[in-house]
């Protein structure tokens, strides 16, 4: 359980960091570009609990998918569950691309960054958590 | 740590000599016409008076047409994804454990469902449908390809 906790929190470090630096920093611009799909910033930094929340979710269901059936492969089971739920992630924003008028360029920069996000994140916990089992041995 | 009981695979296991590919396809099928009949009833029947609240965020119909396709690929590619992660995952399948792997990446989902609430003007009423019907589609989703998978798996056998 300990391990289970560390590997939760370092995960959600990193998603949320990450997060921070990708959509934030680096993509700011493009994001620009399609400004009128978004709330103003005063008004995103008002729901800003709501992005805390979100990634402290998707790090504890990472984790819990992870503990519930991968951790016995360690880093390369949590990288090809970071990749396999990534490419769940990038099916939604086809259906997502279909429906809202979303800037192409914008999704496939998102996707980009969430290949790295989730792959980063199987790394972190798969190096992290350990089964029972092999914490004994 | 086995969460909620289900019987992962502490073990890598060898997909080569467990995965039934006939069993698989079957499952993905059926995976792929429930999501998307489910999305259609879901999202485009039930949640269109939601939807409409703010038109600025969606595609005209005309538009829509357009990308149609994108929906199609989108959904046939979650479908097949999710019955590769149920085969490795719950390699005995079974309804149940499926079920519950479904309910595990549903909650992955809830996550960026609420960033965009966040980052997008999109209102409470649209938040809850979208937390909801995922919810219901991953879960069912999820059993119907444990339940089409078990009946082959070696472990059945």
């Amino acid at each position: 359980m300990k391990r289970f906790i560390i590997a939760f929190i370092a995960a959600f470090i990193f998603i949320f960091l990450w997060g921070w630096f990708y959509n934030g920093v680096l993509l700011k611009d493009v994001f620009a570009e399609a400004q009128s799909l978004f709330r103003p910033r005063e008004e995103m930094m008002t729901l800003f609990h709501w992005i805390i929340i979100g990634q402290a979710g998707l790090a504890l269901s990472f984790v819990m998918i992870y503990a519930s059936g991968f951790a016995g492969g360690g880093i390369a089971s949590g990288v090809r569950l970071g990749i396999m739920l990534e490419i769940l992630a990038v099916s939604a924003r086809c259906a997502f691309y279909a429906t809202q008028p979303f800037p192409a360029k914008l999704l496939v920069l998102i996707s980009i960054g969430g290949f790295i996000e989730m792959i980063v994140t199987g790394v972190i916990v798969g190096a992290i958590y350990k089964p029972a089992t092999a914490q004994g041995s | 740590m086995k969460l909620f009981g289900l019987a992962g695979t502490q073990q890598e296991p060898q997909p080569k000599e467990i995965m039934d590919w006939k069993k698989f396809f079957i499952a993905f099928v059926a995976a792929f016409g429930f999501l998307f009949l489910f999305g259609f009833l879901w999202y485009a029947i039930l949640m269109h008076g939601a939807h409409q609240e703010v038109p600025a965020l969606f595609r005209t119909e005309s538009e829509f047409k357009e990308h149609f396709l994108w929906l199609v690929l989108g959904h046939v590619v979650m479908a097949f994804f999710l019955t590769l992660l149920c085969v490795r995952f719950v390699p005995a399948g079974g309804a149940g454990p499926c079920a519950l792997l479904g309910l595990l990446v549903a909650l992955v989902y809830e996550g960026p469902h609420l960033i965009t609430f966040a980052v997008q003007p999109i209102t409470t009423k649209i938040l809850c449908g979208w937390i909801v019907g995922s919810l219901i589609q991953f879960i069912v989703a999820g059993a119907t390809i444990g339940a089409v998978y078990k009946s082959s798996s070696p472990a059945t056998r």
